[in-house]
């Protein structure tokens, strides 16, 4: 007996059946009025990408060929002036963005690689925890939850002159690794805290995905691995890693991303400083955009984050290339 | 075997869904895209009957609702006063305001700066020939020019990329509404009494060694605060008052010039950057991580036993919880060896009122504003927002304004050859960046990564970099 509403119990003769009229139905001028109906489910969202995402893409790309301060009535059109300048020409804007290229490499390579280096042992020594496993694991998860403009200015305290961590330094014995002006104020320490604070937000992800990928891992592998003779160590660098290396390449491309666009960070703890000794691109788009003093470089703002962008495809591309090659 | 009849169509096929059900559903999709839409849309043509007024700060909105409530009692006219801040906040309103149509009728602007930007870019009106003498008459008469378009300005406004780029000669963007001038100590009298300090110092030098007693009474708190996370703040409020005492007008302008000979790089150059540097041993430690009112609030916890800004730093200092009498105020001392032995800070119009260009209540705005340059209005207005009104308030205005605001006046005081204009900046490269330009000061002081001779050298080639992207 087949029950009443159950498809699946039905012969597939007969659910065919009672699909097929239904089709019929809907041929001569149902199925005009389904795609009418269905376009009109999906015209909101349409809209709201044609307002927020093509028309301010294609504003934008339309900016960074042109120079305007975001009141004047028209644009005037400079060609690739904006592009020329920011790389090599112009006397004032192309030293500062040289300078910023460079703090912002080493972020680009010492935020990917602290993060690795602090999230996976994180995880692989997570991932062997037996108590209080889903507690460890949320306070771990705590920064990118909590991240935000409050954080930061926490951090901005804490790294202060009076702030916890010299206290902390001084109670502990470490005075003379004090820092009297601060660590965000020390030319020598404030591009490297800035990098320590941004590892910070980017750790709690790369862990849960290196997490979930060490879950992934066949038990059996690293068995056989054990009985063949392989310690614990040798294990986790010739099986665990090398099996990791897909979230690895997610890791680095994640970081590499915040690394090269994010700006908010800098903006809030150290607005560049001090001096200019922590801008970045990210900062420097956003300053020549929004902290001009009302020049007209908002199509300087906008070339440069077409070139931010376009570095970050060819990163993207590489690492794609990498994770293919490696998979 | 009965044939079954699914409630639900199985997965992978679709039925249409009932008439009334699609009806609905396209109902919803089409408000949604409606409010889609509304959403883009600007506020014009339903705005308030009230003339709206923004402000970007924080200390002049009770002062200005007070006036408002006022204004509204005589005349029937609502005025609606709301704050954006900090200031770049307030910028970026006010430019997306700019491009949806849905500005204020009334800004309150910076002044001589700002209004021409916003000239410019025919946001505000011109409203030259528009107020006549027994209203301009008003205000103080350094400042009755306020907000036009002078022959320097004008010629700074020349270059493609200058700020003010297509301001026509002679138009007048704003009205002065409150004055003051930067390059005011406010130093903690308490901490100067623990230190022996009885008095304000006369000179540069004094001042270095009244320093030199309050961090020797206490290191960690006695010395200097300023908002160095804002780079040019050392050279806008110290740098360049102390250039022009010690120099004098001539040479003070020099330094900006294109002649090697006496330019910041040069050995006078050199001279005010080691009179500056003579501050590093005293900065607050830390000073340059922190933004201007972070400064101003660390001298008002008792961080700092000197505090440099302007003279509107008072009304934060006291929205911090300082007493007026907690505080001595005075002008930046002059070196003793230099050119101008009496600095004189000149007052300058720091913010005006500008009227906008599509303003649907242009004459009740108008109005506003006359209302708020009367002298008993203005003298409401600055004792509640610890502020200086533009409106000359007369014999009594020691008496209106309290003791701390009239001896920040006393500083005013000079002849035009030992008075330092901060805003004549016709000699400098018309798009100099001052941040930029102070940023190799703090690496000199408190940072000592470069010496005066060296720091003099950076400056001259940013300046020469500004003058050849001038031309």
């Amino acid at each position: 007996m087949t029950a009443l509403g159950t498809p699946s119990a039905a012969a597939p003769g007969t659910v065919g059946a009672a699909a097929r009229p239904s089709r019929r139905r809907a041929a001569p001028g149902g199925r005009g009025r389904e795609a009418v109906t269905g376009c009109l489910f999906v015209a909101p969202a349409l809209l709201l990408f044609a307002v927020m995402g093509l028309y301010t893409v294609g504003y934008g790309f339309l900016l960074g060929f042109a120079r305007w301060n975001g009141f004047a009535p028209h644009w005037d059109w400079v060609g690739l002036d904006n592009y020329a300048d920011l790389l090599w020409r112009d006397p004032v804007y192309a030293p500062r963005v040289r300078e910023a290229a460079v703090n912002t490499l080493s972020v680009m390579v010492a935020v990917p690689v602290l993060t690795v280096a602090v999230s996976f042992p994180l995880a692989v020594a997570l991932s062997r925890v037996r108590r209080a496993q889903a507690v460890l694991r949320s306070v771990y998860f705590l920064p990118y939850v909590t991240s935000g403009i409050a954080v930061f200015y926490a951090w901005q305290y804490i790294l202060q002159p009076d702030g916890a961590v010299n206290y902390l330094l001084g109670v502990l014995g470490l005075g003379s690794l004090q820092e009297p002006q601060g660590f965000l104020g020390d030319p020598a320490t404030a591009l490297p805290t800035m990098i320590v604070v941004t590892v910070w937000t980017e750790v709690p992800v790369a862990m849960l995905l290196y997490l979930t990928g060490l879950q992934t891992i066949d038990r059996g592998l690293t068995e056989a691995a054990a009985l063949d003779g392989a310690g614990w160590w040798r294990i986790q660098a010739s099986v665990v890693w090398p099996l990791l290396r897909p979230i690895t390449a997610i890791v680095v491309l994640l970081t590499l991303r915040s690394a090269l666009h994010g700006f908010q960070t800098f903006l809030i703890m150290t607005n560049g400083g001090p001096g200019t000794h922590t801008n970045v691109l990210g900062l420097e788009a956003y300053r020549l955009a929004f902290l001009a003093k009302f020049a007209p470089t908002l199509g300087l703002a906008s070339a440069l984050g077409w070139m931010l962008f376009a570095v970050a495809i060819v990163l993207a591309l590489i690492n794609l290339r990498a994770l293919r090659s490696r998979v | 075997m009965p044939t079954s009849r699914p409630l639900s169509p199985s997965p992978g096929r679709s039925s249409p869904p009932p008439r009334r059900a699609r009806l609905a559903a396209l109902g919803l999709a089409a408000a949604l895209s409606a409010s889609v839409l509304s959403g883009c849309g600007g506020a014009s043509g339903a705005g308030p009957a009230a003339v709206t007024m923004w402000t970007f700060k924080q200390s002049h909105v009770a002062g200005l609702r007070a006036a408002a409530a006022e204004f509204g009692r005589r005349t029937g006219i609502e005025v609606r006063i709301q704050a954006y801040t900090p200031d770049d906040a307030y910028t970026i309103k006010v430019q997306s305001s700019a491009i949806t149509g849905d500005l204020p009728d009334v800004f309150e602007v910076h002044s001589d700066g700002e209004d021409f930007v916003y000239g410019a870019a025919g946001i505000v009106q011109d409203l030259r020939g528009r107020i006549p003498a027994s209203w301009n008459d008003r205000f103080n008469p350094a400042v009755r020019r306020s907000g036009t378009v002078t022959q320097d300005k004008y010629e700074q406004s020349l270059p493609p990329t200058s700020t003010s780029h297509g301001v026509p000669k002679g138009a007048r963007y704003s009205l002065p509404f409150t004055i003051g001038t930067f390059g005011i100590v406010y130093a903690n009298k308490a901490k100067l009494a623990a230190a022996g300090i009885t008095r304000p110092p006369a000179t540069w030098e004094e001042f270095i060694a009244d320093l030199r007693k309050t961090t020797a009474k206490e290191p960690r708190t006695g010395g200097l605060s300023l908002g160095l996370k804002v780079p040019s703040t050392g050279l806008n409020w110290i740098g360049q008052p102390l250039a022009f005492a010690q120099l004098g007008r001539g040479g003070y302008e020099a330094l900006y010039g294109r002649e090697k000979s006496a330019d910041w790089g040069s050995p006078k150059g050199t001279e005010v950057l080691e009179a500056y540097d003579r501050l590093t041993p005293y900065w607050m430690p830390g000073t340059q991580s922190l933004t201007i009112d972070d400064a101003d609030q660390a001298f008002a916890q008792g961080k700092s036993a000197f505090d440099i800004g302007g003279t509107f730093t008072l009304a934060f200092l006291q929205e911090a919880g300082m007493k007026a009498d907690d505080i001595l105020a005075f002008g930046l001392p002059a070196p003793r060896k230099g050119a101008v032995k009496d600095l004189a800070l000149g007052p300058i119009a720091l913010t005006g009122l500008a009227l906008s260009g599509a303003s649907p209540r242009e004459d009740e705005a108008r109005r506003w504003m006359r209302y708020l340059s009367e002298p008993d209005v203005a003298a409401r207005f600055s004792k509640a927002a610890s502020d200086l009104s533009a409106t000359e308030l007369g014999a009594e205005s020691a008496d209106v304004l309290g003791p701390n605001l009239a001896r920040l006046m006393e500083t005013f005081r000079g002849t035009p050859e030992n008075t330092y204009n901060p805003y004549d900046t016709s000699f400098r490269p018309p798009t100099l960046d001052m941040d930029e330009a102070g940023a190799p000061l703090i690496d000199m002081s408190p940072l000592r990564q470069t010496g005066p001779a060296k720091t003099g050298l950076r400056l001259r080639k940013l300046i020469d970099s500004y003058w050849q992207e001038a031309r």
